[in-house]
């Protein structure tokens, strides 16, 4: 199918969405001529500042506007719990069921010798730096439950046992093999509940 | 359980396919490379979402066509519910009651296939690998959860043997994140290693009357499991676990040195004994022949037994390699019981009454007749 060049590079932007194949990105394209010129111009701004605002928080590595991001400067949260996920994703999720108070770190990614991924090309060290600066006492290992998240999480516990730091993990509700940010909220908070002792 | 009907849309040879079978027996007549083996590899697909010639799905797939299917019509238990493969470039599907299964233990065990060509007379003589990939369908196809063990064995093992590597090259290594492997890896080796005994019993106790049949009273038949890890069928999945735990800790070093992980169940193999001898070492061609035939015969009765119903026994080109009372022995045991395909480029070969009854397909360039 011949689209002029505007168009082409329109529905070609589309498809590098994840989830979009090349219908649905001819679709969209489409329906973006339609839109009001203003409200195409926003999008496009939305889109620009949404990557150059956005930073990663300096201290538990989740997407911000400002640094620290504004969990870790809530002082009504238990600074002396961490709940360590793997991608920015899982902590909005773990946010809006709205249950847990205490802080996050994430860590972007899980360790995987395959892809050549290992602890010190994920947030694993800036963990263990705050670890010995912050007085936290719990850490909730909430990665994933596939076999890179479940490693990940068993080498942080092996890390941080001499410390004494009580481990928990999520264990209950989450499909095997399934992804966090595909879990509901009702799950997640029964994850939550029955998290097991490492 | 049976299959009353089959369509197949470019897979292999064929183009369009539809057909119904017999309940009790087709015979499927040929000449070479005119579809027997495709048509019998087409069922197995339908049971196992994978070939047993090809790894790689791309193959099935008629040449120059952008996808292939196979749709069966399926009664077990009084039920009649439709499977579906779809290959395609991108991969592949498995529907099951029309529903996709996105695990393929989900999928697997609807349709039990027990398929006997030529190249299973090897299974004593051939590698362990034929062995492993014997005894892990059969498992699978009664047990499908052992199938998710298995796919988790062998991503943990693909991970620890990357950074084996890795740790083999770089010297100063970390062996943090290698234990944590090995305590993934045993998790999964415990429990596949478990299932394997357990199957091996009941494997035995039925295979051994078998072939004490076939060999007329003369042969003894003893199965053995040969483990890289000091493990018995007596142990339980905990003294399972803490036996691979001492023995990873111990090649530890050596496994570093070497760059792979050296013990597991992706190292074990069977041994097959006839009156005390090692089949593989001494046995003679005929003694092979019938222990492999033992051991197929074994599993149709096991399945019944697990299951509840006899499966579907595809005999593809492996009449005619049989002698003539081994033929009838095979043939009177599934006689009226199990739906079976018989796959020859002549009838002559084969004599049983069982025959007289069969539905006769006759196949030619990938068409299908069916004989009046
Ligand atoms: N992907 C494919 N597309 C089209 N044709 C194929 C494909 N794969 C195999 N074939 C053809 O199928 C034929 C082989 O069919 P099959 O293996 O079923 O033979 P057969 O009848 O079992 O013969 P034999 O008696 O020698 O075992 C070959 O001619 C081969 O070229
Ligand atoms: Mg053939
Ligand atoms: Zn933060």
């Amino acid at each position: 199918m011949y689209y002029p060049e505007p168009i082409s590079k329109l529905i070609d932007s589309f498809t590098k969405l994840p989830g979009i194949g090349p219908k649905t990105a001819v679709r969209l394209a489409f329906f973006v001529l339609e839109m009001e010129e203003d409200d195409v111009l926003d999008f496009a701004k939305s889109l620009v500042n949404a990557k150059r605002e956005l930073t990663h928080c300096s201290t538990c590595g989740h997407i911000t506007d400002q640094d620290p991001c504004s969990i870790c400067q809530d002082e009504s949260r238990d600074p002396t719990l961490i709940c360590v996920v793997q991608d920015p994703k899982d902590v909005i999720a773990m946010e809006k069921m709205k249950d847990f108070r205490g802080k996050y770190h994430v860590l972007h990614g899980a360790i995987s010798p395959m892809d050549g991924i290992g602890p010190e090309d994920i947030n694993v060290p800036s963990l263990i730096n705050r670890l010995k600066d912050e007085g936290v006492e719990e850490l909730i290992l909430a990665t994933n439950p596939n076999i890179e998240g479940e490693a990940t999480a068993m080498y942080i516990s092996r890390l941080v046992k001499p410390s004494g730091i009580r481990m928990t993990r999520i264990a209950h509700g989450l499909p095997v093999g399934g992804d966090l940010e595909y879990a509901d909220e009702v799950t997640l908070s029964k994850a939550l509940e029955g998290r097991r002792e490492l | 359980m049976y299959i009353q009907e089959l369509s197949l849309r470019s897979y292999r040879n064929y183009d369009q396919l539809s057909l119904s079978f017999d309940h009790k027996i087709n015979v499927i007549i040929g000449e070479n490379a005119q579809g027997k083996t495709n048509l019998m590899e087409a069922i197995y697909v339908l049971a196992f979402a994978r070939s047993h010639r090809t790894p790689r799905d791309k193959e099935l797939i008629q040449w120059d066509a952008e996808y292939g299917k196979i749709k069966g019509s399926i009664f077990k238990r009084n039920r009649r519910f439709p499977l579906e493969i779809v290959l395609s470039n991108k991969g592949k599907k498995a529907k099951l009651n029309h529903i996709e299964q996105k695990r393929l233990s989900d999928y697997i065990g609807a349709l039990n296939v027990v398929m006997f060509a030529p190249e299973d007379l090897n299974l004593v003589k051939g590698s362990p690998q034929v062995r492993r990939r014997f005894i892990d369908m059969e498992i699978g196809q009664i047990q499908p959860t052992y199938i998710y063990h298995l796919g988790q064995y062998q991503k943990i093992l693909r991970q620890r043997n990357h950074l084996l590597k890795e740790l083999q090259r770089k010297r100063e290594a970390d062996l943090t994140m290698l234990r944590v492997l090995t305590d993934q890896l045993i998790e999964h080796a415990a429990t596949i290693v478990d299932r394997r005994f357990r199957f091996l019993q009941l494997l035995r106790e039925w295979a051994t009357p078998i072939h004490e049949g076939i060999s007329r009273n003369l042969e003894q038949l003893e199965i053995a499991y040969d483990a890289s890890v000091k493990v018995s069928e007596a142990m339980d999945l905990e003294t399972l676990k803490s036996t691979y735990q001492e023995k990873f800790t111990d090649i530890e070093t050596k496994e570093v040195e070497r760059g792979t992980t050296l013990a597991g169940p992706h190292r074990d193999d069977l041994v097959f004994f006839v009156n005390g001898k090692d089949v593989q070492t001494y046995g003679s061609q005929g003694q092979q022949r019938t222990t492999a035939l033992s051991l197929k015969l074994a599993e149709i009765e096991l399945i019944h037994s697990e299951v509840g119903e006899y499966p579907i026994l595809l005999l593809d080109d492996v009449l005619s390699e049989l002698d003539d009372y081994r033929q009838s022995h095979l043939l009177h045991t599934i006689q009226g019981k199990v739906q079976t395909f018989v796959s020859t480029t002549s009838i002559d070969g084969i004599e049983h009454d069982a025959l007289k009854e069969a539905e006769i397909f006759h196949v030619k360039e990938g068409t299908i007749d069916v004989q009046k």
